[in-house]
């Protein structure tokens, strides 16, 4: 609970809406945690994050998709907290709802990414705290299945769920653009979370489904992006041909490298620090073809060579002249500056 | 010079490549200056190959064991000298039973010839082969790169 008030601070690139509801979602927190204490969720495994938003997940689902829906729908708090009063004067089994709904673990999870995004966890901290979140969350809901035995309390029960379905879809049309941002994190988790869209289906096969689809038309992008000539092209197949080309026309050309290499490799008189120096010369003022490096590969600084590529070009075009008239191995690095430059 | 040194990246992949790759050529040049020089074909052929195989596993060495296509093709230059027969006893097995299969071979099967170009794609899901083409189309373009440069360099 103490990470609430935070949230008013956090939340202050919201609107300001949010912020007054996440105020008052700190005082239905409260309420909440009071109804925890005293029914049968008690001897639910508490997870080790302890914050307010896994008390809210071991809560029946819709009373917290209700909570969560508050800033979506700009419904007025003071309903929320008439609704919440409701719930206690309920018999305290029928907290322990039947979760014979399917969607009820994607949509912890998506109550998880929403808790998330909300700002009571810190940034940071995102990563190691949603994925200890949807496995104790999934414990709580199904520990709820079995507790349940009460069938008079059925009927409002189900009448409870089509209102929580709807109000579901209501939720997913606001989130589906945070997929982008799990997505990012998703990299890190062992979990993948997936958001379910609204209007269409939200069994797990399907969205797992979803998911690598969407894995796969990244890296497609990404794909794209470093083959030259590709981003207009439209249509996985192509986009795979194009590919396969490249590949295939970069293969054929080591290959005649080599080829030339071998002829050339009679002539060569090696003495390696003089080449290295050469080489980095070359190397460094060298063009390469319009690589966009894709984040994903942190390892290799290409970004930084490209930066001083442009340095150097500037001091190559000094040197032209000067590089011109020494073409013989004795002044190496001349002759290699003077050769780049007419690249 | 030394501006040219201290720009240098010593840890990227180009340095790497072109650090082994020049070692390699020194112990190919070595060895060659040892025998007879001779112009026949074959001699110019396996030369050739000596070189492609000195670019391609300076470049597999380069990458390391981070990426799978860079084991797989360390794996195939390792094992290339002793095991050629086996392997190749292996794929046309392999190319047999692809043909008696269900698979009808009449649909362009672009992923497939994808995973035969990319090292070691043939055991990969598709996700992940789209992955480590990526990253080895930009390996592939480095090497290409480096060795413009030396051939460049030395027929002048």
């Amino acid at each position: 609970m103490e990470r609430i008030p935070g949230s008013g601070v956090r939340s202050g690139n919201c609107r300001d809406n949010k912020q007054e509801i996440s105020v008052e979602i700190f005082q239905i927190g409260e309420e909440i945690r009071r109804l925890m204490t005293e029914n049968l969720l008690q001897e639910a495994p508490r997870p080790e994050t302890g914050s307010s938003f896994t008390a809210l997940l071991g809560l029946p689902e819709n009373q917290a998709m209700e909570l969560l829906n508050s800033p979506e729908s700009y419904d007025s708090p003071a309903i929320l907290t008439a609704d919440i009063w409701r719930e206690r004067g309920k018999d305290q089994k029928t907290l322990s709802y039947p979760f014979n709904c399917s969607p009820t673990f994607p949509s912890n999870a998506a109550l998880v990414e929403r808790a998330a995004r909300f700002s009571i966890f810190a940034a940071a901290q995102n990563s190691p705290q949603t994925s200890s979140v949807p496995s104790n969350s999934s414990e709580n809901s199904l520990k709820l299945k079995n507790e349940t035995t009460d069938s008079e309390s059925n009927p409002t029960i189900l009448n409870k769920n089509q209102i929580s379905l709807k109000r579901k879809e209501r939720q997913k049309k606001g989130l589906a653009k945070k997929s982008k941002n799990m997505g990012d994190e998703s990299s890190k988790l062992p979990y993948v979370h997936v958001r379910a869209r609204r209007g269409h289906a939200t069994d797990s096969h399907s969205l797992a489904e979803r998911a690598r689809r969407e894995k796969i038309n990244a890296r497609m992008k990404l794909l794209q992006e470093l083959v030259p000539g590709c981003s207009k092209i439209s249509g996985t197949a192509l986009v795979l041909d194009e590919i396969i080309n490249h590949v295939q026309s970069l293969q054929r050309e080591v290959e005649f490298l080599s080829m030339r290499l071998a002829a050339v490799n009679s002539r060569i008189d090696f003495n390696l620090d003089s080449l290295l120096a050469a080489e980095s010369g070359s190397l460094t003022d060298g063009n390469f073809p319009g690589m966009v490096m894709p984040s994903m590969w942190p390892d290799v600084p290409v970004n930084g060579t490209r930066r001083q590529q442009h340095h150097n070009q500037h001091q190559q075009l000094w040197h032209v002249d000067v590089g011109r008239d020494n073409h013989n191995f004795i002044s190496q690095p001349n002759s290699l500056f003077s050769y780049d430059s007419t690249n | 010079m030394a501006v040219h040194r201290l720009s240098l990246n010593p840890s990227s992949y180009k340095t790497r490549f072109t650090q082994r790759f020049l070692r390699a050529l020194m112990k190919i040049n070595k060895n060659k200056n040892r025998s007879s020089t001779s112009s026949s074909f074959q001699e110019i052929r396996r030369g050739r190959r000596r070189i492609k195989i000195a670019a391609d596993g300076s470049m597999a060495s380069a990458v390391g064991s981070k990426r799978a296509w860079s084991r797989a093709m360390l794996y195939k230059l390792r094992t290339r000298t002793r095991h050629q027969a086996w392997v190749r006893k292996i794929s046309t097995a392999a190319k047999r039973k692809r043909d008696v299969g269900n698979k009808p071979e009449e649909e362009l099967s672009r992923t497939d010839d994808l995973r035969r170009l990319v090292p070691g794609g043939e055991a990969m899901d598709f996700c992940s082969l789209l992955e480590e083409t990526a990253h080895y189309i930009k390996c592939l373009t480095t090497q290409a790169h480096v060795m413009q440069s030396i051939a460049d360099f030395y027929s002048t």
